[in-house]
């Protein structure tokens, strides 16, 4: 039977095995999560194959500016008579991927960079730290409005590539801090005692202890990210060129008068009901991440 | 053979504005440890018994002395050199639930290092799994039991049986016990003792047993020999039952004095000497460093700096201007 | 209803404790799991009892138990905890509760290491004290709190100045029993009071204890997992095991003639600076757990050397063996074959 166990393959297959079910277990726990997950993966769905079902180019109906609710418009009409449902599901591709990417770039370089300061310390430590603080004192709104001058953010990765870069700072500090305490931990010294190599101690010892707050920092840029670039559009400062909550947003309040009249109000609620509905399922994921990622927590 | 001669080291304690303060770990420790051998270094906590064993670990390093390890001084090689032979010196933590990776299986643990010996020695990747098999037996576990399992899965001294193969998978000469035992649960603690004592003699290996608990140190092997350490530096040396039964040192025999009797099936020893006040490392140091706590200090304490050395008929090793024997430690209460 | 502290301690007597039928459980995924199970337990007054237990044997538990204070996931399921001058604490609600914390029953946490606010210092953190207790003079507070501190050998004023950093170990450990001592309890219960202190401060912590036991004239409770302890300070010992009381007695009695095979086998295990090293030797297994502890039967039958097979169905009741308690089914069908070991017993008792 230990044989069994022992096939190196046989191990690592067996425990990716053990791990979504662990995780499978955790989510069952509270129905909160599994709620979570399902909205997350609704946006993610919507986001991916939303935009096939609808063309390019949204028809108009001069007829129905600004129509209320009804079985046909679920959210009414805009300015031009466009379904604003419609929009909402093809803006939702560039909000998502947008903020996907500055997750994927603010935790790949906080991580990074915090891993790097934390376990070499001394000069390097010094050096990347006062570079982080640097950056952290940069405010990011006014150089993106500065940035936004010379730069349309028509792509999504584009936005996505410039937020990523303004925002690793924190992650950095924090990633840095539970280094710096983790490396005094009994197992890192003694897997440098053992002579494995650094790759190892950083990959293998100190990044899996790491990952729930990794993944919880992940999540929780993917809101601030949808926040920030929706925040951009509405603001105005960007052009209207791309599919976007925020165009919505401000199409509806400063087109529309959404804040005065009702007529235009389903278009303004709209995208706001996304932005709130996709943050309440990235909040009741991120509450199983401690779970999943501790074995001991991933058990019954 | 590992020895250490004059080992010193300093900590500078960064204060606030008016700059730090030096705390001096060790004062000049010389000792030596034969292959197979044991030896203990007992003294009060911040008495720099776990500063050497760090050292000895390759966890830190030391300010002056000489420290070589099968006849090659460490001094005289590059820091990248020396680190094949401290590998040769594991440690073996106080605690077992920090030592221990929460994230890994034992079977990740183990094949970690495997793997880099396997590659090292050019061995077939089926030998990981031999070996890691091999080891925990060694160590009293039933690897189809352990291997599989995370350490929240195992009980404290199954822990530190499991740190204490990992430490044997360099196959090291000497094992660097840091009060191994004072967090496991006590009905279990001579399990772990009997264990050190038990790889001296089946592998070879030296240990180094660090504790505040001089009962500990008897069980690790009866041959072992005993540092007594204060403040940086040893001020009795010996063997194990010489020292603990007839300590000569004030300091020793205030040590084996705090020993709680087990009443009912001991009697407290007739002399038991209590030290005053405690142990403070920032005093100026002029003369004997125990001289202001010593109830049987004299002027020449503290003028004068004993050095370790034999006198008279004393067969242990001391540094103190009175020695004398004190029966200070319990005895059975059948023989009384 | 502000009061002042007494000015002379000892004018309360030692209150006598009973503890009847305790158990504790805890909410876990598998359902509640007793912690403690069916504890009877004795404190006279005045005494020093001393509970020995290794990890998850429920002895913490069981310490806070004594003040109802037992935190969720876990709750006092049955039993009573009956206190002189106060009744039965398990009742106890809310304000009374929390007033019956501090002036009857004094606490002190597991080698203070943790229990005092970083950030406040031990004369401030003693004011609180006062002020949520109600105390009106709290210049006599203090004053009580400085000449305790001067009586366990601190400076008292330098203590009270002092951040919980500034201070050892052992010095924390004494602001903790002072803490305990300051609002006139005389009911004082001390958890691990030495765990992960030296062995000279231990000894100094030991002995203060006892002294401020017999000066105050308190009585208090000792949980610890090191026999050691136990028999330096305790009059009485009661050891317990899986949650349940295994043997008690008075602490000569029961370390120089163990009755349980689980006593037996922890005075055998302790490294002990006499005595042949090869006597001596580990229990086999593992103490058991909240999730491994034996719902039926006794709770130590897989370790034990003497186990039969009623070990397995029934929980061996507590029998009376002169002044000693004994959970054993061995211990009893050997008592009935060998009537005469007892009385052997006492006389090697005699001579010790």
């Amino acid at each position: 039977m230990s044989s069994a166990i022992l096939e190196t393959g046989g191990t690592a297959a067996a425990m990716r095995r053990n791990f979504w079910r662990g995780v499978w277990r955790v989510m069952r726990r509270k129905p909160s999560r599994l709620i979570g997950a399902v909205i997350v993966l609704g946006f993610a769905f919507m986001g991916v194959f939303g935009p096939m079902f609808h063309p390019e180019l949204l028809p108009r109906d001069p007829d129905r500016i600004y129509a209320p609710m009804s079985a046909e418009h679920w959210f009414g009409t805009d300015g031009q008579g466009r379904d604003v449902l419609a929009q909402v599901v093809t803006g939702s591709r560039y909000v998502l991927l947008s903020a996907l990417v500055t997750a994927v770039i603010t935790v790949v370089l906080g991580t990074a960079i915090g891993l790097f300061s934390g376990f070499k310390r001394g000069r390097w430590d010094t050096v990347l730290m006062r570079l982080t603080d640097m950056k952290l004192t940069i405010p990011g709104l006014p150089l993106l409005l500065v940035l936004s001058t010379v730069w349309s953010f028509g792509s999504a990765v584009e936005m996505g590539l410039v937020l990523g870069l303004l925002g690793w700072g924190g992650v950095a500090r924090a990633v840095r801090a539970q280094t710096l305490s983790l490396r005094e931990r009994g197992f890192i010294e003694a897997a440098r005692g053992l002579g494995l190599p650094t790759t190892h101690i950083v990959g293998r010892e100190l990044l899996p202890s790491m990952a729930p707050y990794i993944a919880m920092n992940m999540l929780i840029a993917v809101t601030g990210a949808v926040y920030a670039q929706v925040g951009l559009f509405f603001l105005g400062v960007l052009p209207y060129e791309a599919d976007n909550w925020g165009v919505m947003l401000n199409l509806s309040v400063f087109g529309g008068g959404a804040l005065t009249t009702t007529a235009a109000l389903p278009y303004m609620l709209a995208p706001l009901l996304a932005i709130l509905l996709f943050t309440l399922g990235i909040v009741l994921v991120v509450d199983a991440m401690d779970e999943i990622f501790n074995p001991r927590l991933r058990e019954e | 053979m590992i020895t250490g001669q004059g080992i010193t080291k300093t900590f500078r304690q960064r204060g606030g504005v008016l700059g730090g303060r030096d705390v001096r770990a060790l004062r000049g420790v010389d000792f030596s440890i034969a292959r197979g051998g044991a030896v203990s270094f007992i003294g009060e906590s911040g008495c720099g018994k776990t500063t050497l064993g760090r050292i000895l670990a390759g966890l830190e390093s030391h300010d002056s002395g000489e420290i070589t390890i099968d006849g090659v001084s460490m001094t005289s090689l590059r820091p990248r050199a020396r680190r094949p032979y401290f590998r040769r010196i594991q440690l073996i933590h106080q605690d077992p639930y920090s030592a221990l990776n929460p994230t890994r299986t034992v079977h990740q643990t183990l094949a970690a290092p495997l793997a880099l010996r396997a590659r090292q020695t050019g061995r077939a990747k089926g030998w990981i799994d031999e070996r890691a098999e091999e080891l925990l037996g060694l160590v009293g576990l039933d690897p189809g039991h352990v291997l599989p399992r995370y350490p929240h899965q195992l009980s404290g001294g199954m822990r530190q049986r499991v740190v204490i193969a990992r430490a044997l998978t360099v196959d090291p000469e000497a094992l660097v016990a840091d009060e191994a035992v004072s967090m496991i649960d006590v009905s279990l603690r001579l399990g772990i003792l009997g264990l050190l004592r038990d790889l001296r003699e089946r592998l070879g290996v030296s240990v180094l047993f660090i504790t505040h608990d001089v009962a500990t140190a008897r069980y690790i092997g009866d041959d072992g020999e005993l540092y007594v350490i204060y403040r940086g530096q040893v001020v009795e040396r010996g063997p194990v039952e010489t020292i603990i039964s007839a300590p000569v040192h004030p300091y020793t025999q205030a040590l084996l004095s705090a020993i709680p009797v087990l009443h009912g099936l001991e009697v407290p020893g007739g002399q038991p000497v209590t030290p005053a006040g405690a142990l403070e490392e920032d005093e100026h140091d002029a003369g004997c460093l125990f001289a202001r706590r010593c109830p049987f200090a004299t002027g020449r304490c503290s003028a004068e700096v004993p050095v370790l050395g034999r006198t008279g008929d004393i067969p242990q090793e001391h540094a103190c201007f009175h020695p004398e024997r004190r029966s200070v430690v319990a005895m059975p209460a059948g023989r009384a | 209803m502000p009061v002042t502290p007494s000015a002379t301690p000892g004018r309360k007597s030692a209150p006598g404790v009973r503890i009847g039928g305790l158990t504790v459980v805890y909410r876990t995924p598998a359902g509640e799991l007793p912690a403690v199970s069916g504890v009877d337990l004795e404190l006279p007054p005045g005494t020093i009892t001393g509970v020995v237990g290794e990890s998850g044997s429920g002895k913490s538990t069981l310490a806070l138990s004594l003040l109802n204070a037992v935190q969720p996931p876990g709750r006092i399921s049955a039993g009573s905890v009956e206190i002189d001058g106060l009744g039965d604490v398990v009742a106890l609600r809310g304000e009374e509760l929390r007033r019956a914390r501090g002036r009857h029953v004094g606490y002190v946490f597991q080698a203070a290491q943790n229990s005092l606010n970083p950030l406040k210092t031990v004369g401030k953190q003693l004011l609180d004290l006062g002020r949520s207790h109600g105390v009106e003079d709290l210049r006599a507070l203090v004053r009580e709190a400085r000449d305790l501190l001067g009586r366990m050998g601190l400076d008292g004023a330098r203590v009270l100045d002092s951040y919980q950093h500034e201070l050892s170990g052992g010095m924390r450990q004494r602001a903790g029993i002072m803490f305990a001592l300051v609002l006139n309890a005389h009911l004082v219960v001390l958890d691990e009071p030495t765990t992960a202190l030296d062995m000279i401060t231990q000894a100094t912590i030991l002995r203060i204890i006892r002294e401020v036991h017999e000066e105050r004239g308190l009585t208090t409770l000792v949980i610890t997992h090191d026999l050691g302890v136990v028999a330096e300070v305790a009059d009485r010992l009661a050891v317990m095991y899986g949650g349940r009381l295994v043997e008690q007695g008075p602490t000569r009695q029961v370390l120089s003639d163990p009755r349980h095979p689980y006593t037996r086998g922890l005075i055998q295990a302790i490294p002990r600076l006499v005595g042949d090293i090869g006597e001596a030797r580990a229990l086999p297994g593992r103490p058991p757990t909240l999730a491994t502890v034996p719902a039926r039967g006794c709770v130590f039958r897989e370790r034990c050397p003497l186990r039969m097979d009623v070990c397995e169905s029934e929980h061996p009741p507590a029998v009376a063996h002169g002044t000693r308690l004994v959970s054993c089914h061995a211990v009893e069908a050997g008592a009935q074959e060998h009537g005469g070991e007892a009385v052997a017993a006492g006389a090697r008792e005699e001579q010790a």
